[in-house]
């Protein structure tokens, strides 16, 4: 670092502490939030649809050691009912200069997409990462971890160790999953040779949908660990357990790891995840726990065309893969193109390409406007 | 108490959580000071969107948010109040800066380039941040006019550009391109 751009910031970073704010600009609630409206075709569904979302974010302060936030998403459903669903509320007390207590409904520290990338106005894409399910809508692609968010208390320490590096740690523990009710079990099988020869059926279902309450007394446990040269790069490593059936005899794990590498005019991120879920079989009168392993990753790219030529201003360029091996097996190619109409509103056109090793794909299109506020 | 101790035994969760809380309570941060906000707001924001418009809210509002993306973003405490004081700076301009109560303008180009923290979103000689376009050819590229116009009017060129519209006065803005001319 040369010595006059060193001296350039002590500088200003004295100028700046001169105006500082007084008690009148200390404020005690914010509206913040994104929305989003998105035309969308399915060949596998052989619909097109408009949908439309919108998502406050309310902020308080109650003083300098204690926030409260949450998060609201206001949609309609396709039978035109009116869906009001708690993305987060919850309570930071931040206990030190670098670290921060967290109780209530919380984003889950898992990888980059959960708790950073999953507003639309943030997300280059129209549609979630198929690892991570589809978070509102449909998807041909079997997710490897639904879960957005949970109920718990969680820690937060980041550690700054100079020259723009830093290293985030994130522990929690919240309620975990639980076994998803069977819906089906009444509903008539259409295909029963398909259902015979699928081995897929064997993979327990959990329902990963965050509740005030528990089917047993364990808690889930994880944690992200994370390395950042900042400004243009950021590494993760993340864990997720919890034991799902009543007996508490079923665990559930996940581990991942995440980059996000953010250039003059690109970003890529991308994320890897290996899930291992037990399963009681029967076998001969005996009871064997059978663990299923599945594994699957994203990489997205974006090329931030309107950076590198002034006459594309504000648009760029969206490229993402996405694969889910072992069980489940598919692929997914993404492309689009956005245009940001200003720096937190964006129209996003896009197009992806589904394939199944069972079942059947998928292509679908999209056109979806985001707008942060 | 040993039996209350039995029969709440610790899970490894809340001992990790219990470990991580004793150990950031000693924790010594190895952080320089002073803090430049407009380097951390660079640094961080475009990690996950585009930086937002410090226009866009209100001051009372940025005092809100900031605990918000504090957690979101791993920001420490006195990182949080650096970009806090960055925005007051931007947002209050004159009226309480250290040029205000010396009761005169700053018509040095460096000195503006230095208080307002230009080097935190854009870089100069290869050093300083991103989020902004290079400025040591700006004005020779693409001439002293459209520098002028991109400080009175920071959208007129790109609606999608987070760039502030700085309380500086049109004799500021000209010393400023001055400033800039030199490189």
């Amino acid at each position: 670092m040369s010595i006059k751009y060193s001296a350039a910031m002590t500088i200003a970073a004295s100028l700046s502490h001169v105006v500082m704010a007084d008690e009148g600009d200390r404020g005690r609630f914010a509206l913040g939030g994104y929305g989003d409206v998105k035309y969308e075709t399915s060949e596998a569904e052989d619909t097109s649809a408009y949908s439309a979302r919108f998502v406050p974010i309310f902020l308080f302060s109650l003083n300098e050691k204690m926030h409260v936030e949450a998060e609201t998403e206001i949609s309609i459903n396709a039978e035109g009912e009116t869906e009001v669903e708690l993305e987060y509320a919850d309570l930071h007390y931040f206990l030190t200069d670098t670290t921060t207590v967290t109780a209530g409904k919380f984003l889950i520290p898992f990888g980059q997409f959960g708790p950073n990338i999953h507003p639309s106005w943030i997300n280059r894409s129209p549609w979630t990462p198929g690892i991570y399910g589809s978070h509102g809508s449909n998807q041909a692609m079997e997710a490897l971890l639904p879960i957005l968010s949970d109920v718990g208390v969680a820690v937060q320490q980041t550690i700054v160790l100079g020259g723009h590096q830093k290293v985030f740690i994130d522990l929690y523990s919240t309620n975990g999953p639980g076994v998803e009710a069977d819906d089906h079990a009444e509903e008539p099988v259409e295909d029963e040779h398909q259902e015979e020869e699928s081995d897929h059926a064997e993979l327990p279902e959990l329902a990963f949908e965050a509740t005030s309450g528990d089917n047993n007394k364990d808690k889930a446990f994880g944690g992200r660990v994370a390395y950042a040269m900042l400004p243009g790069l950021e590494l993760g490593a993340s864990y997720y357990s919890a034991s799902y059936d009543e007996e508490e005899s079923l665990d559930f794990r996940a581990q991942g790891v995440d980059i996000n590498l953010i250039g003059s005019h690109y970003l890529l991120r991308g994320e890897y995840i290996e899930t291992q879920t037990d399963g009681r079989e029967e076998e001969e009168g005996e009871s064997e726990i059978h663990t299923f392993k599945r594994d699957g990753w994203y990489l997205q790219s974006t090329f931030q065309t309107g950076k590198l030529w002034p006459s594309l201003s504000g648009t760029e360029l969206v490229l993402e893969y996405a694969e889910t091996n072992q069980l489940a097996e598919a692929s997914r190619w993404m492309v689009g193109v956005n245009y940001w109409l200003d720096a937190r509103s964006v129209i996003k056109v896009a197009y992806d390409d589904t394939d199944l090793e069972e079942g059947e794909d998928d292509q679908r299109f999209a056109i979806q406007l985001s707008y942060g506020f | 108490m040993k039996q209350l101790i039995n029969r709440t035994p610790l899970s490894p969760a809340s001992w990790s959580i219990l470990f991580l809380l004793m150990f950031s309570a000693s924790w010594v941060s190895a952080e320089p000071s002073p803090i430049n906000g407009a380097e951390v707001f660079n640094n961080n924001c475009a990690r996950c969107h585009n930086a937002r418009s410090l226009d866009e809210f209100s001051l009372q509002e940025w005092a809100v948010i900031m605990p918000h993306m504090r957690e979101k973003a791993h920001l420490t405490g006195k990182e949080t109040d650096a970009v806090m004081a960055f925005i007051t700076l931007v947002k209050k301009g004159e009226t309480k800066s250290a040029s205000a109560k010396e009761g005169a303008h700053v018509l040095n180009g460096e000195a503006l380039f230095n208080k307002y923290s230009c080097q935190g979103c854009h870089s100069v000689n290869g050093k300083g941040g991103t989020v902004g376009p290079a400025l040591d050819t700006t004005i020779a590229d693409k001439g002293k006019t459209f520098f002028l116009q991109k400080l009175k009017n920071p959208q007129f060129n790109n609606p999608a550009s987070p760039m502030p519209k700085m309380p500086l006065s049109d004799e500021e803005i000209e010393a400023l391109a001055d400033y800039l001319s030199t490189f």
